[in-house]
């Protein structure tokens, strides 16, 4: 367990370094900049309840006890830090032409065309307490599509500069992969590159979709190109077996849960990694935290209200407020000092920070560019002649296709990944209870009445047996590049329960990326037939209600989810005329203010963002080191050790 | 088989829960859930009500009859009996059954508890265990799972009567040919719960992803 003290006793000292926000990249940061020796405050705003057993223990029950399983069901709702959740978003029925399809309610006010379907979670550890553990890299050609394809923006450093972070990323987050073949995918430079951990086995479904289309060639009709299926395996931060071929110096160790020793140090199966694995065998930011060096200070339930500015180039601290009691929020200010200040707090949570702070926003690009990966989801049945496929088993999802992802294609589209999914039609129709309800005629037809039709007994479990064993589902993640009308704004008329502004969201997709949701539907459904496999998607209206993040696009009824990956909000780049931060998420305006996470990602890919995000981390932190060091030179680094002495 | 331990109540519960489920009486007993389940039961429904319906069921049963000799609103209550033994949670009902039950409660899906969704039934029917509970172990997830048993040894294996587990249905659902409507179709968002979920449309009805 780590070490936390109270927001009262994190005042009264002064820091080299403030963090706010104790996720993946706060907590990252910490332990680096920890480990040289500089004194870290860590602020967080949420509970930090889940970094104990039994507190983990009551987050399962919160979780199993949840009639919509969404990736915030196992967190309890806090006033003092809110969190959006997807339940916030509801549809329209019968809405007018040309009007928002949805409302929103929660923690988001929303005022653009199409919804925003994405949370995260404000408590200690962050978005990852419920993310799933996909770290696939990016590759060269996602760091430029301006240059090579005419969309979107370049990044100001490349995938080359990125392979050894990279790789420290993998190391931090224990990922297991199969190197050799990132290699062949291109996304990897070395070719004798080894992951930590050996592959988490693929899912007897990847196989089924291997046997039945690997090597088939699918037309995609948008971008009139023609793309042969190969299944390849998807690297994740979730525990399997150590990889003896991996480097030796220093060895990998794998770390399981944190508050219960020799636990979780394989993943067993659970299959609900999103919102919560119950053995921690998933990698989250607590291990990191739990190994904190003592120069490394957290104080939880501190909510970082604005930076305060010092100089012409230069910040002081943060003001930060606490709380007692989550529900009814009573709050005292504190302000704390420190050489630098750095925001981890989440994309869109920096991006508020920094406005409302009216800080670094030179460029006006402060909350541009939001963008997330638009996920259109795509289900049949397979054959009842070739069995079931084992739905509902394993990780959420272990291969998929990759080659709509590159090339030439991306000039007339956005370019998509196609996640096999290994939980049936969970995410699309809220199987297998919703099968359970429908099999039973359960809920009455559209008058209310009681429905005729139905089975019972052992034709019931007869049929669910095919009918929830043989779900296929695809998910298609589409790029979204950088686009300065999907912001986030603030509006001193919509503040939380401590007053602090909620962000306002206006978001859309572009043609381009409706291009790519469109393509990605219509080679799933070619996908599908390829496999004999009835396709059953149909994203159309139902009795007048639109599905969330519904549109018609050429014709065709789509529908996107939220992917979770908010990016884009303090975007990176070399000219402070059109960028918030640079290179080393340092922003242009300030010498010793960084603004660090997905927000600084000048283009997402078709990649999960987190591990790219990470390596960022791992290079800012290093950055800040030199920065630190060289201030101060000539420099007595305080090794952890002096620091016990001291305190 | 009758759980010594359990009152006569439960044990009469589960005797006549399981041509309704079609799990055996020590699937049931197993769950641990059989008294909880009882007591849902007998409160969305209310006391009498709910005995006038198992008065009626077992009356169906014992009569060699089954679902399809219950009125309309008994056999909704009989849909969320099941649905409770596999998912854990009381669904939502009919609006007319729940206005012809008089109930006070709100009609919405909730979950009896959060043992109750980890015992939930409808995960052994496609040989599988509730996510976030029972993993079965690492590399699992790689294993062929094997077919479903067919309903001739279901019906065996649970001493259950030749008679028809359906109802508005003039035949057994072929697994290769199964209607659309009795598979959920898609939530217009992630709060609509499972028991609210409409039924799926037939494939290629709909002018969509076809480009
Ligand atoms: C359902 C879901 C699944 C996902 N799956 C994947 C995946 O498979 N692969 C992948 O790469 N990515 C995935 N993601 C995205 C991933 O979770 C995020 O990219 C990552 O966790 C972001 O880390 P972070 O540290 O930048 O931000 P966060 O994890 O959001 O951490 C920010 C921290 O700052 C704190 N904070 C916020 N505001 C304040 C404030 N004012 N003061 C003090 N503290 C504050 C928060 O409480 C939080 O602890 C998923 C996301 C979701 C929602
Ligand atoms: S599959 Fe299960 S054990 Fe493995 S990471 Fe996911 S939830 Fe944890």
């Amino acid at each position: 367990m780590t070490e936390h003290v109270t927001a009262d006793a994190a005042a009264r000292r002064r820091y080299d370094i403030v963090i706010v926000g104790a996720g993946w990249a706060g907590s990252a940061l910490a332990q680096r900049l920890g480990d040289k020796g500089w004194q870290v405050l860590v602020l967080e705003a949420g509970n930090g309840d889940t970094d104990t057993w039994p507190g983990f223990l009551d987050t399962l029950s919160t979780f199993r006890s949840a009639v919509a399983k969404v990736p915030n069901s196992a967190y309890r709702p806090n006033a003092a830090a809110p969190s959006p959740n997807v339940l916030d978003l509801a549809p329209v029925r019968n809405p007018r032409p040309g009007e928002p399809e949805f409302t929103a309610g929660g923690y988001f006010v929303q005022n653009g065309p199409l919804p925003y379907g994405t949370d995260y979670l404000r408590a200690l550890g962050g978005t990852a307490m419920h993310w799933l553990g996909a770290v696939p890299r990016m590759r060269d050609e996602d760091f430029e599509t301006r240059t090579r394809y005419g969309y979107g923006r370049d990044w100001p450093i490349g995938a080359a500069e990125l392979q050894p972070w990279y790789a420290e990323a993998e190391r931090l987050l224990g990922a297991a992969g199969h190197g050799q073949e990132q290699y062949d995918l291109g996304v990897v430079h070395d070719s004798r590159y080894e992951y930590p951990m050996q592959e988490i086995p693929r899912s007897y479904i990847d196989r089924y979709c291997k046997e039945a289309v690997e090597g088939e060639v699918i037309t995609d009709p948008v971008a009139e190109r023609d793309y042969t299926l190969t299944l390849y395996g998807l690297p994740q931060a979730r525990n399997s077996t150590p990889n003896p071929r991996y480097r030796t110096d220093p060895p990998f160790r794998v770390r399981g849960a944190v508050g219960l020793p020799n636990f979780g140090e394989r993943c067993v199966g659970n299959a609900s990694c999103v919102p919560i694995c119950p053995v921690q065998a998933k990698s989250l930011p607590l291990r990191i935290q739990a190994a904190f060096p003592r120069s490394v200070t957290v104080a939880n339930r501190c909510v970082v209200t604005r930076v305060r500015r010092s100089g012409e180039r230069s910040v002081s601290g943060v003001e930060y407020r606490t709380y007692t009691d989550p529900a009814s929020p009573v709050s005292r200010s504190y302000v704390v000092e420190a050489d630098v200040v750095v925001l981890a707090a989440h994309a869109i949570e920096n991006a508020r920070l920094l406005l409302f702070s009216e800080l670094a926003n030179g460029s006006g690009q402060v909350g541009r560019n939001l963008m997330d990966h638009p996920t259109v989801l795509s289900w049949a049945l397979g054959a009842e002649s070739k069995g079931p496929v084992g739905p509902f088993r394993g990780p959420g999802h272990t291969s998929g296709w990759e080659v709509f992802r590159f090339g030439e294609g991306r000039r007339r589209r956005a370019p998509f990944r196609i996640e096999i999914g290994n939980w049936g039609w969970g995410w699309a129709t809220g199987a297998p209870m919703s099968n359970v309800a429908t099999a039973l005629g359960i809920g009455g037809d559209e008058h209310g009445e009681v429905r005729p039709d139905g089975v019972f007994g052992p034709e019931l479990r007869r049929l669910l047996g095919s009918s929830v064993g043989r779900q296929l589902q695809l998910q298609l993640a589409v790029e979204q590049p950088a686009d300065p009308g999907n912001r986030v704004t603030l509006d001193g008329r919509h503040r939380d329960a401590m007053g602090n502004p909620r962000p306002v969201i206006t978001y859309d997709l572009s043609e381009h990326v409706r291009d790519g949701a469109l393509a990605a539907r219509a080679v799933a459904g070619e996908i599908f037939r390829r496999m004999g496999a009835d396709d059953f998607t149909n994203h159309a209206p139902r009795d007048g209600v639109p599905p969330l993040g519904h549109f018609v696009h050429k014709g065709t009824d789509l529908a996107y989810s939220g992917a979770g990956h908010g990016a884009g909000t303090h975007i990176m780049g070399s000219d402070p005329a059109t960028s918030v931060v640079d290179a080393d998420q340092k922003t242009h305006e300030f010498d010793n203010l960084y603004a660090v996470g997905c927000g600084s990602m000048a283009s997402v890919g078709t990649s999960n963002p987190t591990l790219t995000m990470m390596a960022l981390a791992l290079r800012s932190a290093e950055r800040i080191h030199d920065s630190l060091a060289t201030a101060r030179r000539p420099v007595v680094i305080r090794t952890p050790d002096t620091t016990e002495a001291t305190a | 088989m009758a759980d010594p331990a359990a009152t006569a109540d439960v044990q009469d519960f589960v005797k006549f829960c399981v041509p309704l489920t079609g799990f055996t009486a020590f699937d049931l007993y197993a769950t641990d859930m059989a008294g909880a389940y009882l007591d849902t039961a007998r409160r969305q429904v209310g006391p009498e009500r709910f005995d006038t319906f198992w008065t009626a069921w077992k009356q169906a049963v014992t009569g060699g009859g089954g679902p399809q000799d219950l009125a309309p609103t008994h056999r909704e209550v009989a849909r969320a009996l099941v649905y409770l033994w596999y998912t854990g949670a009381w669904p939502r009902l009919a609006p007319a059954a729940h206005a012809d039950l008089r109930r006070e409660q709100a009609n919405t899906e909730f979950v009896v508890a959060p043992e109750a969704y980890v015992e939930g039934l409808v995960w052994r029917t496609f040989h599988g265990h509730p996510s976030g509970a029972k993993p079965p172990g690492f590399g699992t997830w790689g294993v062929r799972p094997p077919a479903p048993p067919e309903v001739e040894e279901l019906r065996a294996g649970l001493g259950v009567r030749d008679v028809a587990y359906r109802t508005g249905l003039d035949a057994e659902v072929s697994p290769e040919d199964i209607p659309a409507h009795l598979l959920p179709g898609f939530r217009s968002g992630r709060h609509v719960p499972p028991s609210e979920v409409p039924v799926a449309t037939v494939p290629g009805t709909i002018e969509e992803g076809r480009v």
